[in-house]
């Protein structure tokens, strides 16, 4: 019995070796531990806000009783044929189905919405969330490294002194004093726009379409909160890249280049305004994630159709699918975007590179 | 013990009590500074103790009781263990150090580190002005109610004649104007900021506290513990953090907003404790660390005395950004509507004003502006504060003296 035939032992060492191999693949790992980090903020969610007080019944049927002055059991009946959800069933049985069904790719139907699919209700408001924030975000973006780059270049100089002043104060004021402000003082004191014209996503009397018309109004709509996001991070960016060039100018590497007589442009770009960049990048990365939320506060002050806009009033509404949807596609974006920052920081930076192949 | 401390404890602020508190404080930086011929030192610190004790009751009048005595026998204190670099007189020198000595020594090392502070602060001059804002807001809160008077009713007596509401801009009378119900906007301004400050507060505090003790322990033990620690922070930053605080703030209902306060850094401390850790892992192959630990002097010992010291710049400067994120957080629960708070609160006027069509409204503009500035000020003087606040915890950056 103690015996054990050499061959039979090989499979399992075999396969062992396999599972090390496999356990060991840093791609794997970060994947898994990103499914295990959504999994986990799916259950948490989904039992959180079920722990809401009020259900989307319970809501509709006080909205029944106090504007159709309908008695409670008339408006239960009305309320409960309304919704295809049942308050009542054991919340177990709930999650295991939301869960066999999230595992098709099905994210259910929104409760309020008569039954549209949540992932239609994403694929509306999605969209204008990922084109006002991105492109806020890559104006930003590149208005920060350019005048960071620019001010560690110069620095002490007067672009220098100001631009540290005017970052620094545009950083420390919240964006909602912005938006309002943006609103108050443009709009209604100086009348430069007319209110009505850039508040929602788009005039309802513009023909959707690849044409002037739709694009100028688009922008038009979305110009404030765009405005409001750039006012908002470009100050980060630039203090962030200020920083980083700063230190990047102290190497070695561009003594040397200096020293062996390069043009100063190519310095600057090639020497200094890559390496530099690095630590930005990786931000970049993060920072897309959070695009997707959009801002609850900025989409509501302006009435924009986002997707921050749409998890307010579902949490208003109590609309608990509509809610899971959105904080799984917002947890989904943060999860694949640090995924992407750590393997961009690998392909961009080389020395991680070869610390990884040694 | 309770009403003690409402008495002289911070509810001693800006009454009578706090005056004689902070006078009684103040005799003794002062009698110790002139019978040592440091006058004018006497008389900065006398000052600062009536302050501290009119601002903040006992609590304040201590503080700073300690504080100038300190500075002041950092004037006449003759190190007697250091022949070399002080005035004593080589008879003087003894090895031998009574607790008396020891008490009067560790005084004048605190006054030297408060004059060296107070030097740094005044040095950088954008976070001098930060200083001032923060000051501006303190003396406005606590002071402020000794001069103006709450204005909580509705004064239908003040409508303007052909005035559609009764809003109304900046009058001689009325400095910020009137708001909806014709109340008198500077009063709440003037009474609004205190439950937004100390909740703010509060907040930023509890955040570091629970960030930099989880982040230390992460650092400092690793293994399971730091594991652990990594994935439940990693999880939290994934969650949305806002609409999170969203929904958990309809599900707990607070009757004090202290419990919004660590509701806010339940949620909020992940990204502090990360970098804590980070640093804690450098530190700790220092030399001096693993000195430390080879001496076996204690976990205790050697995260406040070995590794904080090195990471407390960084760490206050977080605070200030966490209290500054958490009044942002706060104001826009308020905002949303989602959070009922009573007034007088600027983060409630500008729901109120909002819902109530202040924006649309010429007349109501100062209604709607005055706490909007008012919170944008507040957070630009903390934002500008933290230059003089790396400047006095920077030892590389402090220097002379």
């Amino acid at each position: 019995m103690e015996a054990i035939p050499a061959p039979v032992e090989t499979t399992p060492q075999r396969l062992a070796k396999v599972f090390r191999q496999v356990t060991r693949s840093y791609t794997l790992r970060v994947v898994v531990q990103g499914l295990l980090t959504l999994w986990a903020v799916t259950t948490f969610t989904f039992f959180l806000i079920r722990k809401m007080p009020g259900n989307p019944i319970q809501l509709k049927i006080d909205q029944l009783m106090d504007q159709r002055q309908l008695t409670y059991d008339e408006a239960l009946a009305s309320a409960a044929g309304l919704y295809d959800f049942d308050p009542d069933a054991p919340l177990m049985g709930q999650y295991l189905d939301y869960m066999t069904k999230l595992a098709h790719g099905d994210l259910g139907k929104s409760i309020l919405s008569g039954g549209t699919p949540v992932i239609d209700q994403i694929r509306r408001y999605l969209p204008w969330t990922l084109f006002c924030v991105g492109s806020g975000l890559l104006i930003s973006f590149t208005l920060g490294v350019f005048l960071g780059m620019a001010m560690a270049y110069w620095r002490g100089g007067t672009l220098d002194n100001v631009l540290t002043g005017v970052a620094s104060i545009m950083y420390g004021v919240p964006d909602f004093v912005i938006a309002l402000l943006l609103l108050m003082v443009a709009g209604v004191q100086l009348k430069i726009f007319r209110i009505g014209d850039v508040l929602g996503g788009i005039s309802p009397d513009v023909e959707p379409g690849f044409n002037v018309d739709y694009i100028t109004n688009l922008f038009q709509h979305a110009a404030l909160p765009m405005l409001t996001y750039i006012w908002t991070t470009v100050g980060g960016w630039i203090l962030t890249m200020k920083s980083s060039t700063i230190s990047t100018l102290g190497e070695d590497y561009i003594t040397v280049a200096k020293a062996r007589g390069l043009p100063e442009r190519r310095i600057l770009i090639s020497y200094v305004g890559r390496n530099a960049m690095l630590p930005l990048i990786t931000r970049l990365a993060i920072s897309i994630g959070f695009v997707v939320g959009g801002s609850v506060i900025i989409e509501t002050i302006f009435q924009y159709p986002g997707l921050g806009r749409l998890l307010f009033t579902a949490i208003n509404g109590r609309d608990y699918t509509t809610m899971q949807g959105v904080f799984l596609t917002i947890a989904a974006a943060v999860v694949f975007s640090n995924i992407l920052a750590d393997l961009l920081f690998g392909v961009l930076d080389p020395r991680v590179r070869v610390g990884e192949q040694s | 013990m309770i009403a003690l401390n409402d008495a002289v404890g911070f509810g001693a602020a800006a009454t009578l009590t706090g005056l004689v508190i902070g006078v009684l404080c103040g005799l003794v930086p002062l009698i110790l500074g002139l019978r040592n011929a440091v006058i004018r030192h006497a008389i900065i610190g006398f000052i600062a103790c009536v302050f501290g004790g009119f601002a903040a009751g006992v609590w304040g009048g201590l503080l700073m009781m300690l504080l100038s005595t300190a500075v002041v026998i950092s004037f006449m204190y003759v190190d007697r263990q250091d022949p070399f670099t002080s005035r004593a007189s080589i008879e003087d020198v003894d090895f031998e150090e009574s607790n008396f000595d020891f008490f009067i020594r560790q005084m004048a090392a605190l006054g030297r580190s408060v004059r060296a502070a107070s030097y740094a602060l005044v040095r950088n001059k954008a976070g001098f002005i930060g200083f001032l804002g923060l000051l501006f807001f303190f003396l406005m809160t606590v002071f402020g109610p000794l001069f103006i008077e709450y204005d909580g009713s509705t004064h239908m007596e003040r409508r303007r004649p052909g005035a559609a509401s009764l809003y109304s801009g900046p009058s001689r009378e009325f400095p910020l104007g009137l708001d909806w119900q014709g109340r008198d906007v500077l009063s709440h301004i003037v009474y609004g900021g205190e439950n937004l400050i100390v909740v703010s507060v509060e907040a930023g505090l509890l955040t570091t506290i629970i960030a930099v003790i989880l982040g230390a322990l992460a650092g400092l033990l690793g293994g399971y513990v730091d594991q652990i620690l990594s994935a439940l922070s990693n999880f939290i930053l994934t969650v949305p953090s806002f609409p999170l605080l969203l929904v958990l703030a309809s599900i707990l209902t607070f009757d004090s907003l202290s419990y919004l306060a660590l509701l806010f850094a339940v949620l909020y401390w992940p990204t502090l404790m990360r970098a804590v850790r980070a640093q804690v892992f450098s530190l700790r192959e220092r030399d001096y660390v693993q000195a430390a630990f080879s001496l076996d002097l204690g976990l205790w010992h050697i995260i406040f005395r070995e590794v904080m010291p090195n990471m407390i710049s960084y760490i206050v400067v977080n605070m200030i950004f966490t209290i500054r994120s958490a009044m942002y957080n706060v104001v826009g629960l308020v905002f949303l509507g989602m959070v009922l708070i009573n007034e007088p609160d600027w983060g409630v006027m500008i729901y109120l004003g909002r819902s109530r069509g202040a924006i649309f409204n010429p007349d109501a503009a100062s209604m709607l502006l005055s706490p909007i500035i008012a919170i944008a000020l507040f957070q630009l003087s903390l934002v500008l504060f933290t230059r003089s606040l790396e400047e006095i915890f920077n030892p590389r950056l402090r220097q002379g003296l």
